[in-house]
């Protein structure tokens, strides 16, 4: 809990006490921001959360060494049926290799015929996100999806990924009241070139459903040891008459978590 | 009774294209009409938050003829924003649309209406902020839920988007004289469908589109279709324009009005632009003394008169040239320029 208590004081969340109907979306720019969604996946699962991961990009077993080190084991959740991992290199595996006569899950019917969308992959996730019968009661249900860029590089348009994302959204957040944090990683394109299927067309598009937006970059200075890079928080006000707010900080990686803190003081510098 | 004016509230603009003829234009190898589009205060305003709000209303008062009758008065109204500055503020139009027919008397014998065809939105998340008798006049078409029949409990799909199928929501309501349809948003239904194809179907529109979410030419397009649109844009303020902001309750207020070009504008802006010399840890402004010191600094190139003739009149023994002509030298004293080979 200790790990990313800045980073929950900075939402105002906490495993105990979290907004319902959320989507988080992360994104990244000239770094990793994949230590955000190490900590959104053990901050879910301390919250007793029903979550179901969809890891495209690493293996199960990456996932769990880090959770470990954050005093989570994914392994128990999963075997507690917490957590059900969709590990996404091991199912397209079975389509590469084996094609047509493959028997892997629908889930990944993206790689059979990336025309066809991300349907599959839908059907997969209202399946697994409605709290199973028999076991103990689950919390709320969240989507974790490490992450959605992935899909472009595949061969799925980028209507298809914003269809994907708007169906998730409309069964897991408003429907069943649930929460949803998807990673999205823009690549570094060139300036003259207005590619239309690009990555940022895709942010765009998930920015404008999300609450809350993540905006992870590096330092525009360059690489720097203490600081590792600035994230902008953006609370985009959808109800409740709130207005869009905006917050910049810098972040530490550190060994068990990162470290928030306001531009110019970082404890290197002061 | 004007609220203060909240610095974080984004503008929103208004612009008009000056076109006044009626044009078809060639889409695709289909021919699609393009609404006329009304000449207004001519353009320019795009880049700032201006927003002509009565002309707005002017523009609403043409296009209460009712949707169904195909009058030409209706018109597309377009709300374009960006990824910053969230159209939101549709929700603002829809209470203001809905509010206006209480407030203008002689549109009382007129039933208004309006349809809100919701891609984007859930029906809670759009009725969130209205009071009560106005999200009662409100007709919701549930489109967010299932748009493409993925879970097969659709209420109306992105390919629903056809004149017929619009034209029978609108019926739902057949008492109405005056129809206003929302489609939040088009940036949804260009996702799925061909600009061209979209065009066919309605006439007094309202909707959403989000620029950064299309390629410029398809942007540029429904632009132009449009009768009037409003652009949301970030925050400061140009000269000779109406402001406006936006409360809490989803009512505008008007902060100034239009006033002649160069003019007023200017008063407004000056006292609430916010001084740089303020929230500093270091000192930029000037005590008295120091201002006094300031003000009798002689500048070192700034000649007054008598520094000017100081410098030109030649002291006794001061400036002048001698001259030693050696022996390369080829001087003629009636015509210096002797030496010179050409």
């Amino acid at each position: 809990m200790r790990m990313f208590a800045e980073l929950n004081s900075i939402l105002n969340t906490s495993p105990d006490s979290f907004k319902p109907g959320e989507f988080i979306l992360v994104s990244d720019k000239h770094t990793d921001a994949s230590f955000l969604i190490h900590h959104f996946l053990s901050f879910y699962l301390r919250a007793g959360c029903k979550v179901c991961f969809l890891g495209l990009v690493q293996s199960f077993s990456h996932y769990s060494a880090i959770s470990q080190r954050l005093g989570v084991s994914l392994t128990q959740a999963r075997e507690k049926g917490q957590l059900v991992f969709l590990e996404g290199l091991k199912e397209s595996l079975g389509v590469l290799l084996q094609g047509e006569a493959s028997k892997g899950t629908r889930a990944v019917d993206f790689l059979r015929d990336p025309s066809s969308g991300l349907r599959g992959l839908y059907d997969f996730v209202r399946d697994n996100v409605r709290g199973g019968g028999g076991g103990e009661e689950w919390g709320p249900p969240v989507l974790l999806v490490d992450d959605l860029s992935v899909v472009l590089s595949l061969g799925v348009s980028v209507g298809a990924a914003l269809d994907f994302s708007h169906y998730c959204r409309a069964t897991v957040c408003s429907k069943l009241q649930g929460s949803m944090v998807m990673l999205v990683r823009c690549e570094e394109e060139e300036e003259e070139e207005e590619s239309d299927e690009g990555s940022e067309r895709l942010l765009r598009g998930l920015i404008h459903q999300c609450s809350l937006t993540l905006q992870v970059q590096g330092l525009p200075t360059g690489y720097c040891r203490d600081i590792h890079g600035q994230v902008e928080v953006c609370w985009r006000g959808q109800c409740d008459g709130q207005q869009t707010q905006k917050k910049l900080f810098q972040y530490k990686v550190h060994d068990k978590g990162a470290s928030f803190f306001a531009r110019g003081t970082s404890s290197a510098v002061l | 009774m004007i609220t203060p004016y909240c610095r974080l509230l984004p503008y929103l603009s208004l612009t008009d294209s000056c076109h006044c003829t009626r044009y078809q234009s060639e889409v695709q190898g289909r021919l699609f009409p393009c609404g006329y589009i009304n000449p207004g205060p001519s353009a320019s305003i795009q880049a700032h938050q201006i927003f002509h709000f009565y002309h707005i209303f002017h523009h609403l008062a043409i296009s209460i003829h009712p949707v169904l009758q195909g009058t030409e008065a209706g018109g597309l109204i377009l709300i374009q924003d960006s990824v910053n500055y969230s159209g939101r503020h549709l929700k603002s139009y829809i209470n203001t649309t809905l509010k206006r027919y209480i407030t203008f008397p002689w549109h009382e014998y007129f039933q208004c209406v309006v349809h809100v065809l919701g891609f984007e939105a859930s029906e809670d998340e759009l009725k969130d902020g209205l009071d009560i008798t106005s999200a009662q006049r409100l007709h919701f078409h549930n489109a967010y839920s299932d748009p493409l029949s993925w879970t097969r409990n659709s209420q109306f799909t992105v390919h629903q988007f056809t004149l017929e199928d619009i034209g029978t929501l609108l019926k739902q309501t057949p008492q109405a004289k005056a129809v206003t349809l929302i489609i939040d948003s088009l940036s949804w239904i260009l996702r799925h469908h061909d600009p061209a194809v979209i065009w066919g179907a309605v006439r007094a529109v309202v909707s959403l589109l989000h620029s950064i979410l299309h390629q410029q030419g398809t942007v540029g397009r429904i632009r132009h279709m449009a009768t009037s649109v409003i652009t949301v844009a970030p925050g400061t303020r140009g000269l000779g324009e109406e402001i406006f902001s936006i409360n809490e309750d989803l009512t505008v207020t008007i902060q100034s009005k239009l006033s002649h070009p160069g003019h007023t504008g200017m008063n407004t802006e000056e006292s609430e632009l916010a001084d740089p010399t303020a929230n500093l840890t270091f000192n930029l402004r000037l005590s008295d003394t120091e201002r006094e010191a300031k003000e009798k600094l002689a500048l070192p190139f700034d000649f007054s008169k008598e520094k000017k003739s100081a410098l030109l009149h030649l002291g006794p023994s001061s400036g002048r040239i001698l001259y030693e002509p050696d022996a390369n030298d080829d001087y003629d004293p009636e015509d210096p320029e002797d030496d010179l080979d050409f």
